[in-house]
């Protein structure tokens, strides 16, 4: 079993690289806790630990400005020893999310649903990566090095998403929408993916049987087992916290009203910081609009591929979703090589790439210039988000292109490797 | 002895000893010189009033405006604070009054309000600010919800209260309140003899507001002797510590002028001493001082409204030795106090009094107590992301501990992490060491800030060891403004309030019977916060909407528009609007040019 021994020396490497890296600099899991690139108010770890301290307490953390993630993820913390004094058993438990995560990563890339699915077939299916290459560019990809070292509670997010993908491509629908609804509880906006992600549960229901089941009925099924399990979830956090509103609002409000501006890698904070405040409101319901518009536009042009429509609408989350950080990049550029055989297909790669270097290395340095130096201002850290928005805008919209394209030329054998044309 | 503030405690003693009559009004000056030629000068005025003319708005001594707004607000005690500058503890030793009559730099007020519930105590604190706000031209109208507190074992009150469950403690702060004249003059006017006649004649706000030190405070509380009835109680004090040097520059002529030549007093056994050159020597006499020279006035007779039921009663006293000259006005009755330090002064009515103290060699001097607890307070860190606060408490006495509750308000937009709270403890010596924050911190009561709605509140009742210095740490981070919330001078940085410091029972307090708190403040601190660019609010809307209008509109263009190979799209071209338009203006030229050949 070859292929067993690469994923296993590929998973180990990545464990091993995140040991000696916490061992060789153990000032380094604070140090990224502390950017704002990777930790924003709603996924920082030193936010959680607060809140950590303040409910072993017994003092509502909800109750106060600080803590704003989700209430079970306390009594998993409070297992789990105090990071500031033993941060090892926390590393070593977000470096095995981290290789679950990998796994089910791999599991969508072996099952091949990105190249073949009920009603879509690649005409390139012979360029692609294996599921241990996926893992692989998962685990080594810095900014998912980056993430887990920070200990922010998006992985957590991630795992949800990853799993229900996962589980929605070999079949198991109602462990796919439990997934889910544990991703929108930790999160909210992973919600959005109900209607891929159905429609992707949907095709892998269809494909074995000769009859196809009522689509109604089966979305219709598959919303409640979503509303269940996250009610199911409302409901533990009710009986942890106690007061339902306040958590309520302190979680999901503070997500739909982005009280915060912290700055962070995503367009919304220096936009709200110079808004007026008599259009705050109109342009947050614009923007959360216009993050919501995307799911109706990609589902109905690629209904055919509903895994890609998912793998693009994380790329849209990432970039204008109200506190993106680099662990929503990284669960883009994680889904991405899915697709290897659309890359020949793609215009711009060059140039986002370029983009998204440019920015993920000047960042941290103009942000140290506005905050540190003081030699710069807020508008050198602003322009860097903006390029960086600019270049995962390239490359999605780029790989959205090179879908469609790949699905006329399933239509239209012939002309494949002409030069088109969007009239 | 040594450990006790002796000084406040007999300022303390002489007050007392004046009975609490039923309507009755007092005054009194007390001068203290202070190490660094400073003189620390304590006004006090004190009225009672009857609880029942009070609730009937008979008014006699008590100022008829602050009384009906507290009966408005239904405030039992008020406690209100103006202070600038800082009380160098180091040079100057304890506090006046044992820190119980001053406030924190700026502006502070706490007041028990009568009220059914929360709410509506609030609704009341805001109605008390909003009035006081206009009768002290102070802009207390700003302690709104972020700046208001309900301290739970911090303050204590000092009245007597009947046993209701109603009574709501409010504590506000205004760290960056600038006090100054338009605050006295209605201070003044709250006094019965207004700044006319009395001690209150010395006050001049340029003198005032040019103190290194200077505190104002006004208290009303309700007392109820064991025997007799419930007065309401008004004192009104002003504390302050001029430079006596600074203070007698005459007021046409302030600026500061080198020592003539022939009065420089030169230590010839320098080598280099000759006509031109001159290695100063220490002065060994005490500088000569005189109110009128001090205050830039002489003080004017008695308050006539001042009870005058014991005629020998003394309304000026100062402190120094016995053996020190003292000169002042005819007619005054001098008596010395028995412990060596203290005498007072019967003014005669309506007659000017000025005291002189000559030019003189020191021979003793009044001994400086050593405070209980020495605390500091600073903001450490760099950039303006996050920072970290430290707050240092040194205990001098070998022998006893220090009970104290420390209390601090922060701001919302400082988010403190208790999580990261250490202790490390320095013993004598020196050596630091890290120690659990529960060896120290006996108990805390913590109330985070919400964004925009109320700021942090920080209780700890401590416990400080004998001869150690202990210091608290805590990181914390800076929250960034919208740009609408940011003061005109953003880059300054934003003011966060001193900490409250009350030491509890310890052998000092124990022993002046007034039961009298101790309070400590720390100072005030800058927060400066990550500024955006004010000058873009249009290009960073525009910019950011471009942005989104790009990847919006790219995306949307892809996934609308229809795939056709480029041999097809020139053939549809020709069906195209564009292409339309084009062949009909083609059509009309070639017509045009048609008419034209035939004219010709």
């Amino acid at each position: 079993m070859s292929v067993d021994r690469r994923k296993i020396a590929v998973f180990s490497a990545a464990f091993v690289l995140r040991l000696v890296l916490i061992c060789l600099f153990p000032s380094l899991p604070d140090l990224l806790t502390g950017r704002v690139e990777v930790s924003t108010p709603v996924n920082s770890f030193k936010r959680l630990q607060e809140g950590l301290f303040l409910y072993t307490r017994n003092v509502s953390p909800y109750d106060g400005g600080v803590f704003h993630q989700a209430p079970l993820l306390l009594p998993l913390f409070a297992l789990l020893p105090e990071a500031q004094f033993h941060p090892l058993p926390t590393a070593i438990f977000y470096i095995f999310v981290d290789l679950v995560n990998a796994q089910a990563l791999a599991t969508i890339s072996e099952s091949g649903q990105s190249v073949k699915s009920r009603l879509h077939s690649a005409i390139r299916k012979h360029i692609r990566w294996d599921g241990v290459s996926v893992a692989a560019w998962f685990l080594f990809n810095p900014f998912t090095i980056a993430t887990c070292l920070a200990r922010s509670t998006s992985v957590f997010t991630a795992s949800g998403i990853l799993f229900a993908v996962s589980n929605a491509v070999s079949g198991n629908t109602v462990n796919s929408m439990l997934a889910l609804g544990f991703a929108s509880y930790l999160s909210l906006y992973p919600a959005l993916l109900f209607v891929p992600l159905v429609l992707l549960c949907f095709d892998q229901r269809a494909q074995g049987q000769s009859q196809v089941p009522n689509v109604a009925l089966f979305v219709i099924q598959h919303g409640a087992m979503l509303v269940g399990s996250v009610s199911a979830l409302l409901g533990l956090s009710y009986l942890i916290t106690g007061n339902f509103w306040e958590f309520m609002s302190a979680t999901y409000g503070f997500h739909l009203l982005v009280p915060d501006l912290t700055p962070n890698s995503g367009l919304w904070w220096y936009f709200f910081i110079e808004m007026f405040d008599s259009f705050r409101e109109f342009f947050l319901g614009v923007f959360w609009l216009h993050l919501a518009s995307y799911v109706g536009g990609l589902t109905t042009r690629l209904r055919r591929q509903p895994l890609f429509v998912i793998t693009s609408l994380l790329g849209v989350f990432a970039i204008f979703k109200p506190y993106p950080s680099i662990s929503d990049a990284s669960l883009f550029l994680a889904l991405l090589p899915l697709y290897r055989h659309l890359f020949p297909l793609m215009r711009y790669t060059f140039f986002a790439i370029s983009a998204i270097l440019y920015s993920s290395l000047l960042g941290p340095a103009f942000y140290h210039l506005w905050i540190y130096a003081g030699s710069g201002n807020a508008n050198f850290f602003y322009a860097i988000t903006l390029v960086w928005s600019l270049g995962l805008s390239i490359l999605l919209a780029d790989a959205v292109f090179a879908a469609i394209r790949d699905e006329w030329e399933q239509e239209h054998p012939e002309s494949q490797g002409q030069e088109v044309k969007q009239v | 002895m040594t450990f006790f503030s002796r000084f406040s405690l007999t300022l303390l003693a002489l007050w007392s000893a004046l009975a609490a009559a039923s309507s009755d009004y007092h005054e009194r000056l007390f001068l203290h010189p202070l190490p660094q030629s400073s003189l620390l000068a304590s006004f006090n005025f004190r009225s009672n009033t009857s609880q029942q003319s009070f609730d009937n708005q008979h008014f006699r001594y008590f100022p008829r405006a602050l009384g009906q707004i507290l009966q408005h607000a239904h405030t039992k005690e008020l406690h209100l604070r103006f202070t600038t500058g800082r009380w160098d503890a180091e040079s100057w030793g304890p506090r006046p009054w044992n820190g119980s009559k001053e406030g924190g730099t700026g502006v502070e007020l706490w007041a028990w309000i009568d009220a059914s519930g929360d709410e509506e105590a609030f609704a009341k604190w805001i109605t008390l600010t909003q009035s006081l706000s206009g009768l002290f031209c102070a802009s207390l109208n700003f302690i709104d919800s972020t700046r208001t507190t309900r301290p739970v074992v911090s303050f204590e009150p000092a009245g007597d209260h009947p046993p209701t469950d109603g009574l709501h403690l409010l504590h506000g702060t205004l760290p960056g309140e600038v006090v100054c004249t338009e605050n006295l003059t209605p201070f003044l006017k709250l006094l019965p003899c207004k700044g006319k006649a009395g001690v209150s004649t010395l006050f001049d706000g340029h003198k005032l507001f040019d103190a290194a030190w200077q505190s104002m405070s006004v208290d009303v509380r309700p007392l109820c002797p064991p025997e007799g009835e419930c007065v309401v109680q008004i004192e009104q004090t002003v504390d302050m510590v001029l430079d006596i040097e600074r203070s007698k520059r005459p007021r046409d002529n302030p600026i500061p002028r080198p020592v003539p030549n022939d009065q420089l007093v030169c230590d010839t056994s320098k080598p280099y001493n000759s006509d031109d050159t001159c290695y100063p020597l220490e002065t060994t006499t005490e500088k000569g001082w005189s109110l009128s020279e001090v205050f830039g006035r002489k003080l004017n007779g008695v308050c006539p409204l001042t009870d005058s039921k014991d005629p020998n009663e003394s309304t000026v006293c100062l402190r120094v030795p016995h053996d020190r000259g003292v000169f002042t006005s005819e007619g005054t009755l001098e008596t010395k106090q028995a412990d060596g330090f203290t005498r007072c002064f019967t003014l005669k009515a309506s007659e000017p009094f000025d005291l002189v103290i000559p030019e003189q060699p020191v021979t003793s001097e009044v001994p400086l107590e050593e405070p209980i607890l020495n605390a500091e307070r600073t903001i450490v860190g760099h950039g303006a992301e996050r920072g970290g606060m430290r707050i240092i408490f040194g205990n001098p006495s070998d022998t006893s501990d220090v009970d104290f509750i420390f209390f601090e308000t922060l701001p919302w937009f400082l988010r403190p992490y208790i999580h990261t709270l250490r202790a490390t403890i320095t013993g004598r010596d020196g050596v630091r060491r890290e120690i659990p924050v529960s060896e120290i911190v006996k108990e805390t009561f913590y109330r985070p800030a919400i964004d925009r709605e109320r700021g942090t509140q920080l209780e700890l009742v401590m416990s400080v060891p004998a001869a150690s210095i202990v210091t608290l740490t805590y990181d914390f981070e800076k929250a960034i403004l919208r740009y609408t919330e940011y003061p005109p001078d953003a880059n300054r940085g934003f003011n966060v309030a001193p900490a409250v410091i009350r030491i509890l029972d310890s052998p000092h307090t124990r022993d002046t019977a007034q039961n009298a708190p101790v309070f400590i403040r720390s100072t005030s601190l800058l927060l400066p916060l990550p500024t955006p660019d004010f000058s873009m609010p249009y290009n960073v809307i525009i910019l950011t909407s471009t942005v989104i209008a790009l990847g919006f509109g790219t995306i949307f263009n892809i996934l609308v528009r229809r795939v056709v190979s480029a041999d097809e799209a020139a053939a549809l071209g020709a069906q195209t609007l564009k292409a339309r338009i084009l062949g009909r203006l083609v059509a009309i030229r070639d017509k045009l040019g048609g008419k034209g050949t035939k004219v010709e």
